[in-house]
């Protein structure tokens, strides 16, 4: 019984140990290697985390701003996160980590149009929540001043420091 | 050869020794239960604000639909059942809310151990159906769903320890290596995030040039609490940001000696509650403090929170008559013992 256990135990924390090791983009072939073998378990167990909270360095942030024409030709227009629109924090939250997501994959190395995929969705749900005909997406990035800036007397939502990209534009039916 | 052999034998004699002392060794579960009512209060918490935009997130029409998952998982072993109620909101909903009345017993510790089992899978559900709006929180969340599950969470201050006083069991739990085992994982699993948590950041040079605090801190989306102010103590800013990867790389290793593990813990307080106030994420500095109860002796916990014995005299008494009346035994009363 012992035995058993000491070998499930021992596989169980090899398996924690290669779930931030092995995850890319910087990790070695040994230890993609170990999580390939060990990826329904990394999975199923959700342990296929990298732990790097706030690494390799904060960075900027980011939002997702749409645009919503309905079928009459009103605009409706949205940011998320919304800090007054989302509350409690934690839903906040979310929406914060899913405008992070779409920036994340919204990266032309990545295999596949994993970027396009999730703006995809994220326009549908715009579609079907504002019943629209059309959604335009984009991504604002949101950078840091600097110390020496702020004390020069910058704001944080200084219309400098932010950046935006198109996503796309998609239609009711888009395919 | 023969004293190679033998020396080779003795250490190996004492890794089996030391093995089994680490792993199997009888212990009080009163830490682990108190990190089940920490964590299982989280669980309710965290699912219950899903409850505020549960459609948007896991109906048909969600931010992350089917298809976006099929695109990003291709073959992936990342199976929940959420996707069979996606379709019905009334299903939907009547799942959620079975979810949080499972999440909630398991908090008090009834029937726990059919609830720790069911409040993991719930956990592991609901983290499988929108990988792309999770975060910290929910990677701890299932860290300690998955360890108290294992373990027997539900062997002091629960529920169910109270009903078995009442039925006339003993008092107190005994030691049992099961404790021991779900707390050594939660504390090993603990050190491997502090560990890549603070080597991650050595790739960073603001890590480096004392600057990423700063970053984190000036950053409207994450901040709570303006602390621009900062802009002017560059070398709090640097201070700050050494002690948060020194603490993380460190961490692994001086949370172990007794000397230096109240001083490991004690400035986790700081450093998780500093993201909590700071940053805004309450939930996840509250989460990371609640894992690192599980390096919080057992005799410390029973020492803030006694056992009822203590607090109701009489109980164990009128217990040990109940006992006995239905062994039909003579009672032996616990103060002469």
């Amino acid at each position: 019984m012992r035995a058993v256990v000491s070998v499930l135990v021992a596989l169980h924390v090899f398996a924690v140990f290669v779930g931030p090791w092995a995850l890319p983009p910087q990790n070695s072939e040994l230890s993609a290697s170990a999580a390939r073998a060990l990826r329904p378990y990394l999975e199923v167990f959700a342990l296929a985390n990298g732990y790097r909270f706030f690494a390799p360095e904060p960075g900027p942030s980011h939002l997702v701003r749409f645009e919503a024409t309905l079928d009459d030709g009103t605009l409706e227009t949205g940011t998320f996160p919304d800090k007054r629109e989302h509350v409690p924090r934690l839903l906040y939250h979310r929406y914060f980590m899913l405008s992070e997501f779409a920036s994340t994959l919204n990266n032309p190395n990545l295999p596949g149009d994993r970027g396009g995929a999730v703006a995809r969705g994220y326009a549908e749900h715009l579609i079907a929540a504002h019943h629209a005909k059309t959604v335009r997406l984009f991504l604002r990035r949101h950078f840091v001043p600097r110390p020496e800036e702020v004390r020069r007397g910058m704001q944080l939502s200084d219309k400098a420091l932010y950046q935006e990209q198109p996503l796309g534009v998609f239609t009711r039916d888009t395919p | 050869m023969t004293s190679a052999a033998r020396y080779i034998r003795a250490w190996w004699a004492e890794v089996v020794a030391l093995w089994n002392q680490f792993w199997f060794r009888p212990a009080d579960p009163a830490t682990l239960c108190l990190v089940r009512i920490c964590a299982g209060a989280m669980l309710v918490y965290t699912h219950l604000v899903w409850s505020l935009d549960l459609q948007a997130f896991f109906g048909d029409k969600s931010w992350l639909p089917r298809a976006t998952l099929d695109a990003l998982q291709v073959d992936s072993f990342s199976w929940t059942y959420l996707w069979w109620f996606g379709n019905s909101p009334v299903a939907l909903w009547s799942v959620h809310l079975l979810a949080l009345v499972v999440f909630a017993l398991f908090t008090i510790g009834l029937f726990t151990r059919v609830t720790s089992i069911l409040s993991a899978v719930a956990t592991l559900a609901y983290i499988h159906r929108v990988p792309g709006a999770l975060f910290g929180l929910d990677q701890i969340n299932a860290m300690l769903a998955i360890y108290l599950a294992v373990g027997p969470s539900g062997a002091a201050y629960s529920v169910d320890h109270w009903l078995k006083r009442r039925a006339g069991n003993p008092a107190e739990s005994p030691p049992l290596w099961t404790a021991n085992l779900a707390i050594r994982l939660i504390q090993i699993h603990l050190c491997i995030i502090y560990l890549f948590a603070g080597t991650a950041k050595l790739t960073g040079p603001a890590w480096w040039d004392g600057t990423a605090m700063w970053m984190a801190l000036g950053n409207m989306e994450y901040q709570s609490l303006d602390m621009t102010w900062l802009a002017d103590w560059p070398r709090l800013i640097n201070l700050m940001t050494h002690v948060t990867v020194y603490w993380e790389i460190f961490y692994c290793a001086l949370i172990w000696p007794r000397v230096t593990r109240p001083v490991m813990l004690l400035l986790a307080i700081p450093l998780h509650m500093g993201i909590a106030i700071c940053l805004g994420m309450v939930t996840f500095g509250l989460v990371m403090l609640i894992a690192n109860l599980a390096f919080v002796p057992s005799e410390f916990v029973r020492a803030v929170i006694p056992p009822r014995r203590q607090g109701r005299a009489g109980d164990d008494e009128r217990t040990a008559k109940q006992s006995a009346l239905r062994s039909n035994r003579p009672s032996a009363s616990p103060a002469k013992r």
